[in-house]
């Protein structure tokens, strides 16, 4: 066991090395740098010429790269020229925000997918279920920032249920909190409901072919009894590994997201980041950001090898 | 009108009743409430106010600014500059040399007085080569500032300005007194701890959250401000913002006409207040006049006059959108009763290029967004209508200003950016061997026009001078101008004593809940 925990850390620094040689290349590949955004759009070429210098943009490349290589090994992921925040700070301030924000998005999609899965697979080739099947079709195709601003105009605008836009912190105001974040979240987990929904039903599909469940039926247990305990549990193996690639995805949708609504959390922190080409912030939120997604992975590969004693010996 | 009177003016509105009793359907004086609490909804997040850290402040640190910060002067409701930090000025007879007299018994939100010496520690920490201050570019012209008594500073151009006071009005990064004493104590972390005079003192900043900032109980001018807090929101997304200000969560939000739909639906809203002012600048483009087809004025007149700005403007903002015939816009002093521009014309336009005899091919910069490619579209429906075929070439934003300085172009959008006086950005675009001279445009009659108009005094005069300019570009075609500089802020119809949006800033400093 722990051979195979030291063999799969030990692949995690290469897919993180790619991840900042792959984010400093295409951030290099925007048009225009900081220097400009600094300047303002009346700068002649000579001062731009001269901050850039003095940020040290005009070195090569992969010289630029391998300094911040080396100040990154020594703990350093450095401090924005613009607002004079380490990343750290910055991310650290922003970090709750996000987390709370996957968090609830992930728990609201399992609400909505598991139940509804779980009522597909029961009656697979019934109504409800060819009926659920196709509405997951729709939702999936549904554009995020579409769902937001739809949300927003009947719950907010029309309906005065839940706030437009906004936040406070957990600690300050519990309640307003969770207030902020239901249309955020909601929004979110209409994305994550179909897949969590489709991989569990499949799963369960095929679960209640197998031989135990006749037999649990030839017994006389209750159906719900037979779902909830005989098939649901291993069904859900597929189901952990969504979720943990899912974390990923939501990062993704965390961009839009707060944005919509406001919220202060890394998605913003990195958007105006691209926006002002403060590829300090944007280079080391990147690589904390890559290194939150393969520590989640590896708590599922080893949530997996629990599960599934033939995963950790190494013969699946 | 001498500072007491203003004063007076400002606390008892029933004065202003006379010059207003003109307009048939004036609105009856209303009375300042104080207390209450806003909550703007801004484009962007703020980056910070340390003028060597941020450079240059955008739309929404000018909100901020405005409320934290002072300027020595400001812009009274007639556009015409008023006293703020320094009660009254002179100049020497060349225009060279301004002198302030400030305002006594002023200290900043730390304690720190607010004298000469102070302020000439401001400008000094952004000259001073040592810094490298990014806002250096932008006081160029000013050779030095002095101190030679507590409450005197002394401005040294470099070159003749008749109108400074005016142009230093902008609650910019280069133009709001900080506290000396915070910016040495607070080092890195003064950037996003700013201290200044301002009506209002910050109270807390959560970064991409909110900024609270708390009314300063020993404001120098009595009786402001009226609210008790304001709170400043980014709200990134325009959709989410204008919900924002619909579901009441926010007063007032920054607007601009790519969002025309929304706009639109506040004139009709009657809980909303549209506010809007047109600017002294204008959205303009410049031909590099060095390179073919653009070396022969014939072409140029020919793509200028083959634009219909009112169908553009439908095209693009829904009809927002105000055509402008010259460089200076509604809110610049200058008006103009002839300016000289070409009249659309698609069969003059047409005659024109069949003169010229050669097809007529050509590649435009533009920015790559909606809105870029939208106005690069709309320009190359008009040209091919008039027999010339315009290639768009897509490039970022950041990237124009660089293929514009190195004349890699054959016709740029750019920008002329709201000032209160026309002259440092028509010399600086029209001036024989200025590096902004994009054009590639020298005339001699144009180069005197313009040194003329900097050193003159007389507004007659100045107004006479920059007309002939406008007629002069106009007729050679250039530059060409499309539509004025337009600002809107969309806000609660409760929220009053919001001023015009001059030099592109939401100022909410002075408002008041009703």
């Amino acid at each position: 066991m722990l051979n195979f925990i030291v063999r799969r850390l030990l692949a995690i620094l290469p897919v993180l090395l790619a991840v900042s040689l792959l984010t400093f290349l295409i951030a290099s590949l925007l048009p225009g740098d900081l220097a400009m955004v600094i300047l303002g759009d009346q700068a002649t070429p000579e001062n731009v010429a001269a901050l850039r210098h003095d940020m040290g943009l005009d070195q090569p490349l992969w010289w630029r790269y391998l300094s911040w290589l080396g100040h990154v090994l020594q703990g350093d992921l450095g401090r924005s020229f613009r607002t004079g925040q380490t990343v750290l700070q910055a991310v650290s301030e922003r970090i709750p925000v996000s987390l709370e924000l996957m968090l609830m998005a992930e728990f609201v999609g399992l609400l909505i997918g598991v139940p509804i899965a779980i009522a597909c697979a029961a009656r697979a080739g019934g109504a409800f279920d060819r009926f659920m099947t196709g509405s997951a079709f729709a939702m999936l195709s549904m554009p995020s920032f579409l769902v937001a601003i739809l949300l927003i105009y009947l719950f907010a605008v029309e309906l005065h249920w839940l706030p437009a836009t906004g936040y406070v912190p957990f600690t300050e105001e519990p309640l307003a909190n969770l207030r902020f974040f239901v249309l955020p979240a909601l929004t979110l987990a209409l994305a994550e409901w179909p897949g969590i929904m489709r991989v569990l039903r499949s799963d369960m599909i095929a679960t209640l072919q197998e031989d135990y469940i006749a037999l649990a039926k030839a017994k006389g247990l209750k159906p719900s009894r037979i779902l909830f305990v005989h098939a649901l549990k291993p069904s859900s193996l597929t189901l952990v590994t969504v979720t943990g690639i899912n974390i990923g995805r939501l990062l993704g949708g965390t961009l839009i997201v707060e944005s919509i609504f406001a919220l202060p959390g890394i998605g913003r922190l990195l958007v105006g980041a691209i926006y002002t080409r403060d590829l300090v912030i944007l280079q080391g939120v990147v690589l904390l950001v890559a290194c939150g997604f393969v520590i989640v992975n590896f708590i599922v590969d080893m949530l997996y090898a629990v599960l599934d004693p033939r995963i950790r010996h190494g013969h699946a | 009108m001498t500072n007491l009177a203003a004063a007076a003016c400002r606390r008892a509105p029933i004065f202003l009743v006379a010059a207003f009793a003109l307009l048939p359907l004036a609105e009856p004086a209303q009375a300042q409430k104080s207390g209450g609490s806003i909550t703007v909804g801004q484009e962007l997040d703020i980056p910070g106010f340390d003028p060597l850290k941020v450079g240059v402040y955008d739309t929404s640190t000018f909100t901020a600014a405005a409320a934290i910060f002072d300027t020595l002067v400001t812009l009274d409701d007639k556009g015409e500059a008023a006293p703020k930090l320094a009660e009254s000025w002179t100049h020497s007879d060349d225009y060279k040399t301004w002198t302030f007299k400030l305002r006594k018994g002023v200290t900043f939100h730390d304690g720190t007085p607010f004298n000469a010496q102070a302020f000439k520690e401001n400008f000094d920490r952004q000259k001073d080569p040592a810094n490298k201050c990014r806002c250096a570019f932008y006081i160029t012209n000013v050779k030095e500032v002095l101190a030679p008594d507590e409450y005197t500073v002394v401005y040294n151009l470099t070159d003749p300005s008749v109108n400074l006071p005016a142009t230093i009005t902008i609650q910019s990064q280069n133009n709001v007194v900080h506290s000396p004493t915070a910016w040495k104590t607070k080092g890195d972390d003064y950037n996003r701890n700013p201290v200044g005079t301002g009506p209002y003192i910050l109270k807390s900043w959560t970064a991409g959250d909110r900024m609270v900032l708390e009314k300063n109980p020993n404001y120098w001018d009595k009786g402001r401000p009226y609210l008790d807090r304001i709170v400043l929101k980014p709200l990134p997304d325009a959709q989410s913002r204008f919900a924002s200000l619909q579901s009441g969560e926010v007063d007032i939000i920054w607007d601009d006409e790519n969002d025309a739909d929304n706009i639109m639906k506040a004139q009709k809203d009657p809980k909303l207040t549209v506010h809007t002012y047109k600017g002294s600048g204008a959205q303009v483009y410049a031909f590099n006049t060095k390179v073919a087809p653009f070396d022969d004025v014939r072409v140029r007149q020919a793509l200028v006059m083959a634009i219909d700005r009112p169908k553009m403007s439908q095209a693009i903002s829904n009809g927002l959108s105000r055509p402008a015939s010259n460089p200076y816009g509604d809110g610049s002093w200058v008006k103009c009763k002839d300016d000289g521009a070409l009249p659309y014309d698609v069969e003059k336009a047409k005659a024109l290029l069949k003169d010229y005899g050669k097809p007529v091919e050509f590649k435009m910069l533009v920015t790559a967004t909606p809105r870029g490619r939208m106005i690069g579209q709309v320009l190359q429906q008009f040209w091919k209508r008039a027999g010339a075929a315009m290639e768009i070439d897509q490039v970022d934003q950041a990237t124009i200003p660089s293929r514009a300085f190195s004349r890699q172009f054959q016709l740029t959008p750019w920008r002329i950016v709201d000032l209160a006086d026309p002259d440092p950005q028509m010399y600086a675009n029209f001036r024989t061997g200025s590096p902004l001279a994009l054009a590639g445009f020298s005339d001699p009659e144009l180069d005197r026009l313009l040194d003329h108009a900097r050193v003159t005094a007389d507004v007659g005069q100045r107004t006479e001078d920059y007309c002939a300019i406008s007629r002069l570009i106009n007729k050679e075609a250039i530059w060409f101008w499309t539509f004025q500089n337009t600002y809107y802020a969309l806000s609660s119809a409760k929220l009053k004593g919001f001023p015009k949006i001059y030099n592109s800033v939401i100022d909410v400093s002075n408002t008041w809940l009703e």
